[in-house]
């Protein structure tokens, strides 16, 4: 996920945009040079937003902040993340002024594609820096920039650097430094005529609103909006002036056709033209071996074993999940467990005792025990994004896409939802097509995010048996939990197929994507990533879910009427005073043999000691059924009967709706609440599994627990994900239908698993 | 193996080089193409070929979709 890092601020700090093709280390070098840890990823468009932070004070000579713009290949925006590029490098980005230098971030590896957006640049006629990245590589891949020849034809400082390594930062950051006070870099290419006569005249016609635009800019922009048919810009500048706008612009278009000339390809003409002579001026190539890449996509990229490696890597997935974490989940588990206990220990009894261990360490701690679990998904998916396979596993998926309206290109964001969904729809910015965009958004909820996961590892931890399959190659669990995933897979198949056909009808976009070469994930990134996630998993824990964990706990606990403690005190009473009497009976019998009178008395301490838990758990009980909790729980439990659930289940799903994973602890709180302080020790799997119904009945079994992980599985509950919606499709139209449409289909999940599994399993 | 003039994307085998002669500036996504450096005279390879395919542009591996493989005319490639 990409976010602003830090505001740019209000003072006199040069601005530094850092702009360059996708893939290109663009990341790597804003986090060398201010020592932030943004993502990288070994794919196009892991940013998809800016982010700025300021230059390390041992880099920058005078205070700079750095910009990190998302990937392109063209100021000719085609994607939302796109569009942001040219109006960051405009100054048309809110809050952030023009840039005083731009950086261009080239791969040396592959010099000739990536100085396409250079020349688009230079257009711009700003201070700039070209940074000649992976040097390293392109020497192993055998090719040779010149960098002083191709620095003196471009009129701009080029220099050789290798990010990952932090060589040549200091001779960058110099050069930054040099470039703020500089004069703008200048550039001419050999436009025909009628395009220039063209951009002139809009020029002319659009002067009174460019709010005095550099004309050299202005001038970029107009060609950009003259060449992208439908783009951003156009829509930008159709917006802002109507109808006028979109006369002159036919106008100029139909001068340029009619001279022709077409729109569609004499920009790479002339461009690649003049990069064609600048190549052949300053780079030399020889031909090498086919490269690991070339070998691997051979079996990675094929059809049929490339989608079975796909499926292995998957099932590993979660088979590992179960497999390696099961015993560091219980050594967490029993920390929290003994954690609670001492403090019992320590506090004497009443509200404070009940909210520290009732409230925060048994709400919070039930949902700390899956860290492990989020460590693990994220150690996955860090190595399959920083291998470069995430861009294969989009390719060989685009044709499956297809067959349900969308394109390779949604696989990304729906995989990445499948970490978080907000993350996830932010990558949509990448997908150029806007119904297929939408489309994504909608069903990018239905992947099981990380903060599911602790709800199928709970109910299935406590109700599927732990048995294995296929002579020990996958459990049980782990099987159920993959058919957990599939629930939201398979559904968003079937929304996509159905908003495809009515709402957002439409062809999708044909696939284009770039093939990242293939590289050994690096350890430091890939810890660092599932390092993040944990981080922002217990951040969670210690904020929204303490915070609504404090909350369940005080309408748990309140009102607390004496009365309840008076009637149940005079029960322990009478208990007490009949075992002193029977006691005493008993040492007062002169006949009874010493031993005999042991073993009697004995029992009797037993008997006693019985009755008192059970009152103990009357009281507790009668404590949670009197609370405002108990009677908002009661008051829902008609609607979520038909569900199997009870009004526990019911209350912890409502405290679940802004954010899913508050739903543990608040089962951890009401749980705890509703016992006996001495049986804490015993986790919640085990708390749900004996818990009864006044019958004897009990409450939670195979089909409830099914039937409340396909619940989890399609309901939207997360605040965060229909704000993400709301933001990126700037209306409120979208987050509503989402949150409708999957509470809706929940509750039918739901009520269906748990009929048929009660016919199945009961 | 070298291709023959006035074939279309989709009639290459995997190994096989050709030059783009033209894009069909009518069809939706060509100037992206040409953006990427599908213009006339560059030379491409096909590395896997299908729906979408795998072709090498430059030292660049790009995935293209049935619509954008129609996109690209190629001509003979003597030489590749």
């Amino acid at each position: 996920m990409s976010t602003h890092v830090a505001q740019q601020p209000a003072s006199r700090h040069k601005l530094v945009a850092l702009a360059g093709n996708p893939n290109t280390g663009k990341t790597t070098l804003f986090n060398a040079l201010t020592g932030y840890r943004c993502r990288v990823g070994n794919y196009p468009g892991v940013t998809v937003d800016t982010r700025s932070g300021q230059i390390r004070s041992e880099y920058g000579l005078t205070p700079l902040t750095l910009l990190d713009l998302p990937g392109t290949y063209s100021l000719a925006a085609h994607s939302a993340d796109e569009a942001i590029v040219l109006d960051a490098l405009l100054g048309e980005l809110a809050d952030v002024d023009v840039p005083d230098v731009i950086v261009i971030v080239i791969d040396a590896t592959n010099p000739r594609a990536n100085l396409f957006l250079v020349s688009q640049i230079l257009e711009l006629n700003r201070p700039t820096v070209i940074a000649l990245n992976m040097v390293d590589l392109a020497q192993r891949s055998r090719v040779h920039v010149d960098a002083e020849r191709l620095s003196l034809r471009l009129g701009c400082p080029v220099i050789p650097i290798v990010a990952t390594k932090q060589k040549g930062l200091a001779l960058l950051c110099q050069a930054i430094d040099e470039a703020v006070e500089s004069p703008s870099v200048s550039m001419g290419l050999d436009w025909p005529y009628p395009v220039m006569s063209a951009v002139e005249s809009m020029h002319d016609g659009l002067a009174p609103v460019a709010n005095g635009k550099d004309r050299s800019a202005f001038n970029a922009e107009l060609l950009q909006t003259l060449l992208g048919d439908g783009g951003y810009h156009e829509q930008r500048w159709g917006m802002r002036c109507g109808e006028d706008f979109r006369s002159l612009l036919r106008e100029q278009r139909k001068a340029v056709v009619d001279n022709g000339y077409s729109l569609a390809s004499i920009e790479g003409d002339v461009r690649y033209a003049w990069i064609d002579r600048l190549i052949a001026e300053t780079v030399k190539r020889d031909e090498g071996r086919p490269t690991g890449t070339a070998k691997a996509d051979q079996i990675l990229t094929h059809r049929v074993l490339g989608l079975a490696i796909l499926a292995i890597l998957m099932g590993a997935c979660f088979q590992s999940i179960y497999a390696w974490s099961t015993p560091i989940m219980d050594a967490v588990d029993s920390a929290i467990a003994a954690g609670g206990e001492m403090v019992s220990a320590w506090l004497p009894v009443g509200p404070l005792q009940s909210l520290i261990v009732d409230g925060a360490i048994a709400g919070v701690g039930a949902v700390l025990v899956f860290l492990p679990q989020i460590v693990i998904l994220f150690l996955f998916l860090a190595v399959m994004e920083d291998c470069g396979y995430m861009s294969r596993a989009a390719f060989l998926l685009d044709r499956w896409m297809g067959l349900i309206g969308l394109g390779g290109k949604s696989f990304i964001p729906l995989l990445s939802s499948f970490a978080c969904a907000v993350p996830g729809i932010l990558a949509t910015r990448t997908i150029g097509d806007r119904r297929a965009r939408i489309v994504t958004m909608l069903i990018a909820p239905l992947m099981s995010c990380s903060a599911r996961l602790p709800v199928y590892m709970l109910f299935i931890g406590a109700f599927v048996p732990d048995s294995q399959l296929l002579g020990g190659v996958i459990g049980l669990q782990a099987l159920v939990l993959l058919a957990m995933y599939m629930v939201g897979t398979v559904v968003a198949i079937l929304v996509a197929m159905l908003a495809k056909r009515t709402i957002l009808k439409g062809d999708p976009q044909p696939f284009l994507m770039e093939m990242p070469p293939y590289r050994w994930p690096k350890v430091r990134t890939v810890f660092h990533r599932a390092y993040e996630q944990a981080r922002e998993f217990c951040v969670s824990a210690g904020t929204i879910i303490f915070a609504v964990t404090v909350v369940v706990w005080a309408l748990g606990y309140y009102p607390h009427a004496e009365s309840i403690a008076i009637a149940h005190e005079a029960q322990r009473q009478e208990i007490v005073s009949a075992h002193g009497a029977a006691v005493s009976q008993i040492e007062q019998a002169n006949d009874i043999a010493e031993d005999g009178n042991t073993v009697a008395l004995d029992e009797l301490d037993l008997q006693m000691n019985t009755q008192l838990y059970r009152i103990d758990q009357d009281e507790a009980g009668e404590y949670l059924r009197q609370s405002v909790l108990g009677r908002m729980g009661r008051w829902i439990e008609p609607v979520v009967a038909p569900l199997g659930w009870d009004w526990r289940m019911g209350t912890a799903v409502l405290a679940a709706f802004p954010a899913r994973e508050v739903m543990i602890a608040t089962m951890g709180t009401i749980y705890n609440l509703g016992e006996n302080v001495d049986e804490q020790s015993v986790g919640l799997r085990e708390k749900l599994r004996s818990s009864r119904h006044p019958n004897g009945q009990p409450i939670y079994n195979l089909p409830v627990a099914l039937s409340i992980m396909v619940f989890f599985a399609l309901c939207c509950q997360c605040g965060g994900t229909l704000a993400a919606i709301k933001r990126e499709t700037r209306s409120w139209r979208w987050p509503i239908f989402t949150f409708v449409y999957m509470t809706t289909l929940a509750y039918l999940g739901a009520w269906v698993t748990f009929v048929v599994a009660s016919r199945l399993f009961v | 193996m070298v291709s023959q003039g006035g074939r279309s994307l989709r009639q290459l085998r995997v190994g096989d080089s050709a030059y783009v002669s033209a894009i069909d500036n009518h069809r939706t996504g060509a100037k992206r193409l040409a953006d990427l450096g599908f213009v006339d005279g560059a030379s491409i390879t096909m590395v896997r070929c299908g729906k979408p395919c795998i072709v090498r542009i430059d030292d660049r591996l790009v995935g293209l979709g049935l619509g954008h493989q129609e996109v690209i005319l190629l001509s003979a490639a003597s030489g590749l």
